[in-house]
């Protein structure tokens, strides 16, 4: 995994931070590379682009937003403290703002967000870490997350977990009852028939999605933390 | 303070003119002035409802685009001098009408009466959004069917992000005795996916049809069972704690009360 890409959630989403150092088209090729893997992360996000004090010239710009494009990526906005970039920016009609360092700099504790209400149908939410539900996760409704998925409730929508490309995430649910789920770059549909009435957990085993009731899963993971 | 209230819903068909008209007119048998409001432009038929097509004159868009003045298009009902209809442009799309106009509509309402009911189209485009612009609280409307609860869901999600406050619920079109052989949604289903609370239970009523086509709404007829369960829901609006009876499709069987499980009203918390 390179550093010249890092993608984190924040209070106003998604941040995209390019190096501000390197050589620009080395940072395109890890972000291509980085979408690529994360594909379906990605997939309609909006997310903001922070490229610290590089200066964009227009055609760079271009070369960005046309990569993003590609794989389905919205810019909200460019964040730079190069006044060039923030022209550049506003001439190809995105919102440019001046990156407010002392506002990026406490990164959100840990990796994990947490939703306290019930996720309904038509509604997304997509974190870079893992992603804790307080609430129901509705039919019609997607949570995406880089990291684990639990929902303290019922699940009844579409939960991606390890989104950007990491097989090791699970999912558990109170009641595990999705239209489908997905793991790194796996797909499992719900099971027709009723969930256990227990909670489950879903993970990774082999080349395949699988379900097992957490006291199951509890006891052959013992050693887990 | 007077209120606004939208009724609204995902799915078409559901039952909104319907809950508005009577809602309506159960407020105003409560002696309160009452305005209902068509915001389905150019699918007008809040006024066939009531029976008021025929004395139409101007309409919303009128109203907005300054060709009369509200008084002039609001129109008394057959039965109770207190409710007023202000109906939708038939000629008209809902490109006619922005978010902004509604609002300012819905305050000169305001000034006038108690309770303004706007009857929303169905879905989730502007006509939907206008429709909620003015609006202080919302009444969802959906039947015990999974499409129409899935698209409640999607709809209750959109209003919370307007902030229009809790949306309320009502379910319409209840078949008891198809819920108790297992065929259709129970209230317990349909709450466990909305999450939210409910207003009211409307049975499925053949009645309404033939009286709906005669333009007289139900709660004009005391033995009509969707009749009294929209009286039931306007006594709620206005903040009684009234029970929630579940009219039972055979009016000879005894009603279930499901006060006594538990299903309260919110009005019943304030
Ligand atoms: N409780 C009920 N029992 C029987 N029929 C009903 C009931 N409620 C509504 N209906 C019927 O269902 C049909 C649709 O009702 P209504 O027009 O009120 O729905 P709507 O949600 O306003 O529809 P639209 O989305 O087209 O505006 C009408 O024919 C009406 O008579
Ligand atoms: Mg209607």
């Amino acid at each position: 995994m390179t550093t010249l890409v890092a993608i984190k959630g924040g209070r106003e989403g998604l941040r995209l931070h390019l190096d501000e150092a390197a050589v620009w088209s080395d940072v395109l090729g890890a972000l291509r590379s980085q979408l690529n893997q994360g594909a379906q992360f990605f997939n309609g996000a909006r997310v903001i682009v922070d490229i610290g004090n590089r200066s964009l010239s227009e055609e760079q710009l271009a070369e960005l937003m046309a990569l993003m494009r590609e794989h389905h990526l919205e810019a909200a906005a460019l964040a730079s403290t190069s006044c060039e970039s923030r022209s550049a920016a506003r001439a190809a009609g995105v919102v440019a703002r001046p990156v407010t360092r002392s506002a990026a700099a406490p990164e959100a504790p840990g990796d994990a967000m947490f939703v306290w209400r019930t996720i309904r149908s038509g509604q997304v939410v997509r974190h870079h870490g893992h992603v804790t539900v307080v609430g129901d996760v509705n039919a019609g409704a997607e949570v995406v997350a880089g990291g684990n998925v639990v929902v303290w409730g019922r699940l009844r929508g579409t939960v991606h977990a390890g989104a950007l490309g990491d097989r090791t995430a699970i999912i558990c649910a109170i009641e595990l009852r999705p239209t489908q789920l997905r793991i790194a770059d796996l797909i499992a549909r719900a099971p027709d028939g009723a969930s256990g009435g227990h909670p489950e957990v879903a993970y990774v085993d082999g080349d395949q999605i699988a379900v097992e009731s957490w006291e199951r899963y509890r006891r052959s993971n013992r050693n887990d933390p | 303070m007077s209120r606004v209230i939208t009724i609204t819903s995902g799915k078409g068909g559901v039952g909104k003119t319907t809950s508005t008209a009577n809602l309506g007119a159960a407020l105003a048998m409560q002696g309160l002035k009452v305005a209902v409001v068509d915001a389905d432009i150019g699918l007008r038929n809040l006024d066939v409802v009531m029976g008021l097509e025929n004395r139409i004159v101007y309409d919303l868009v009128d109203v907005v685009e300054g060709r009369c003045r509200l008084r002039q298009a609001l129109i008394k009902d057959k039965h109770f001098p207190d409710l007023c209809l202000l109906p939708a442009a038939q000629t008209r799309d809902k490109d006619a009408v922005t978010a902004d106009d509604m609002i300012a509509l819905t305050n000169q309402l305001r000034a006038e009466f108690d309770y303004v009911l706007i009857d929303s189209p169905a879905g989730i485009e502007a006509g939907f959004r206008n429709a909620i612009a003015g609006a202080d609280e919302v009444l969802i409307v959906t039947t015990p069917e999974v499409a129409a609860v899935r698209d409640a869901d999607r709809i209750i999600g959109l209003v919370e992000a307007f902030e229009k406050g809790h949306p309320r619920l009502i379910i319409n079109r209840l078949k008891p005795r198809m819920v108790s052989r297992g065929e259709m949604m129970s209230i317990d289903d349909v709450l466990q996916i909305l999450a939210i609370d409910l207003i009211g239970v409307v049975p499925d009523d053949e009645q309404i049809v033939t009286s709906t086509n005669r333009g007289e709404v139900a709660v004009l007829d005391r033995s009509s069972r969707a009749g009294r369960a929209f009286v039931e829901i306007a006594r709620r609006l206005a903040g009684e704690d009234v029970p929630i009876t579940v009219f039972d499709d055979n009016p000879g069987l005894l009603n279930r009360i499901f006060g006594a499980f538990g299903i309260r009203p919110r009005g019943s918390e304030r």
